[in-house]
């Protein structure tokens, strides 16, 4: 019972880790090409986060299934295939049903692949794990990437436009800030941002 | 003296305006990790732009010869990662035999170059852009490593001083260099509109 | 034959997976490659639609084009647009060229005679939002519905609604508005010229 009970508070653990305690963008600093480039509005950040659940779901599982088949020396390399494979579907898949995002995203959904988040998780918990942890650590982290994502876009897409999908929320006094859809609004943003995150677990430890 | 200017237009381009860090966001990674030490930087610098010359080259070239001919685009990503694996580790190997304090310097670099976003990206660019001349391929993917180079050690230059003046505690580390970047990328902005 | 024994033994499930992968890969690109080029077809065509309303289907020309620009020699593939009735009602291409901060990419229609300009529309730019990105907002784009498929210039005073050769420029935008006239006056006198020596359309005269 007490077993079951502990194991239980460690799937628990592993999946809350990703959303705050071990957030893959605020406290481990991983995958910032990403999270810089699609964030300018929140439709490509939302669809970028589910190309990156998907793909961080299927390596790990993948990864998790071989793990004991793995040969140290070619294990980078089988991740790298195996990363590579699912982006390419994930990749003919935006293609097929959201064209329209596909454009729009143009090289970063094919960038996945060197995105340091899934490479990261593959090595540090699915050559480790076996496959239920790997799953739940994937999710975690895949939805702590994607909420941290939609976050950042939400507030450049507010400022930059004045709407969040197409609904205006700024009175129409306010004068867009064009520059926050442009790289200077994404660094500055998320720097900004890491300073408050900074702030905020610096008062709970 | 056409095709020459129209090289030249290529690389200023990659370099100054379309700079993979500052416009692009390719390679923020390293970016953030290496660039606290000015020498440290060009080194890190110098190793991307021998990799990606060499990648952007064997992937156009991969990608013409083999790919297109025999419709096989689907498996582009993934010949395009392989190629960059390879190429890193061909430098490794060569470096360590022939050139070993040089490899040494390097250190940790090297294996790290594989994951790094500039690379794949800028080999994505070039088949995304239609580039359909070898020697603007080479001359683009020397040029982006250039601009990753000159990014790099620009930011380096600005940290080593930065470590000197008095920044909010929550900003210290990559906060203050992710908005340093930031103005950095707004200098760049002026660069926009200089090549007709 | 050692060695081989140890390749394999190193290398199997390397090979294995390879071969898992690819076949995953085609599975996936066969079931889904007709939707993906349905898509660019549909794409392209909602485009122009918009610029030449008669017509119902497009039809890619035989004969290759090729224009010089700052950027080198391109092949550029032209495309018939027809009306129902099987009637050729426009002409309609892909151009290029540098903007602002990067390059700018659009679809530019014409009349079946190649006299007229029918219109243009925005494929891809990276143009400064607020300011180059105009050169997407219809009052800058209704000026060349209608403008002579020849020379255009620009000024910088001028009515907007008057169609003419003549276009107003975007304030603020200059560079790109600049960019956008220049990419349609290379791209359209250079298909133009070769069309007519290749016999596709007539002379103005006719």
């Amino acid at each position: 019972m007490t077993n079951s009970n502990a194991k239980t508070s460690r799937y628990g653990q592993t999946l809350l880790a990703g959303l705050w305690r071990e957030n893959p963008v605020f406290r481990l600093l991983l995958g910032m090409c990403p999270t810089l480039a699609v964030t300018a509005a929140v439709k490509p950040a939302l669809t970028m986060g589910c190309c990156v659940i998907f793909v961080l779901l299927c390596s790990n599982i993948i990864v998790s299934l071989m793990r004991n088949l793995l040969k140290p020396h070619l294990r980078i390399l089988m991740f790298t295939l195996t990363i590579a494979t699912f982006v390419t579907i994930a990749d003919l898949f935006l293609k097929a049903f959201v064209p329209r995002m596909s454009e729009m995203l143009g090289p970063y959904v094919p960038l996945i692949i060197v995105n340091c988040i899934i490479i990261c998780r593959a090595e540090a918990c699915a050559s480790k794990n076996p496959m239920l942890v790997s799953v739940i650590d994937a999710l975690s982290m895949g939805v702590g990437f994607t909420v941290t994502l939609c976050f950042l876009a939400g507030i450049r897409e507010l400022l930059s436009t004045g709407k969040i999908f197409e609904a205006q929320l700024m009175p129409d006094a306010f004068v867009p800030w064009a520059a926050m859809s442009m790289p200077v609004g994404a660094f500055i943003t998320l720097g900004l941002m890491l300073g408050l995150v900074n702030i905020v677990a610096g008062k709970k430890a | 003296m056409d095709t020459l200017s129209i090289l030249l237009m290529g690389f200023i381009s990659i370099v100054v305006v379309n700079n993979l860090v500052f416009t692009k966001f390719l390679g923020i990674c390293p970016y953030l990790g290496v660039s606290g030490r000015i020498d440290m930087a060009f080194g890190m610098g110098l190793a991307v732009t021998f990799v990606v010359t060499l990648s952007g080259t064997l992937t156009w070239l991969i990608d013409h010869l083999l790919l297109i001919g025999t419709s096989l685009e689907v498996t582009r990503y993934i010949c395009f990662i392989l190629v960059i694996a390879g190429a890193v580790q061909l430098v490794e190997m060569y470096l360590r035999k022939f050139f070993p304090s040089l490899y040494e310097s390097f250190g940790i670099f090297l294996p790290l170059i594989t994951t790094n976003c500039a690379i794949l990206g800028l080999c994505l660019l070039i088949s995304l852009e239609g580039i359909n001349s070898l020697l603007e391929a080479v001359v683009l993917s020397f040029g982006a490593g250039i601009g990753f180079t000159m990014a790099i050690c620009i930011m380096a230059g600005i940290r080593e001083n930065l470590d000197l003046a008095d920044v909010p505690d929550c900003l210290k580390g990559a906060p203050i260099t992710l908005i340093t970047a930031g103005l950095l990328a707004m200098a760049f902005m002026g660069f926009a509109g200089m090549i007709r | 034959m050692n060695k081989i024994k140890n390749f394999i033994q190193q290398s199997w499930l390397l090979i294995v997976a390879s071969f898992c992968f690819g076949l995953l890969i085609a599975v996936t690109n066969a079931a889904l490659s007709p939707r993906i080029r349905q898509n660019e077809i549909n794409k392209r065509n909602r485009l122009v639609s918009a610029l030449l309303p008669e017509a119902k289907d497009f039809i890619l020309l035989d004969e290759q084009i090729e224009i010089q620009s700052l950027q080198g020699k391109k092949n550029i593939e032209i495309y018939r647009a027809v009306s129902e009735a099987d009637e050729c009602v426009g002409w309609s291409f892909e151009a290029a060229g540098s903007g602002f901060a990067d390059k700018i990419r659009l679809v530019v229609a014409l009349d079946k005679n190649f006299e007229k300009i029918a219109g243009f529309d925005v494929l891809s730019s990276n143009e400064t939002p607020g300011f180059g990105d105009q050169i997407k907002y219809d009052y800058y784009r209704d000026q060349f519905k209608g403008a002579p498929a020849g020379e255009l210039k620009l000024v910088t005073i001028g009515e907007r609604d008057k169609i003419d050769s003549e276009i107003v420029v975007i304030s603020g935008a200059t560079i790109s508005s600049e960019a956008v006239v220049e990419i349609l006056n290379n791209s359209i006198t250079q298909v133009k010229e070769q069309m007519r020596k290749k016999g596709i359309i007539g002379n103005d005269k006719q």
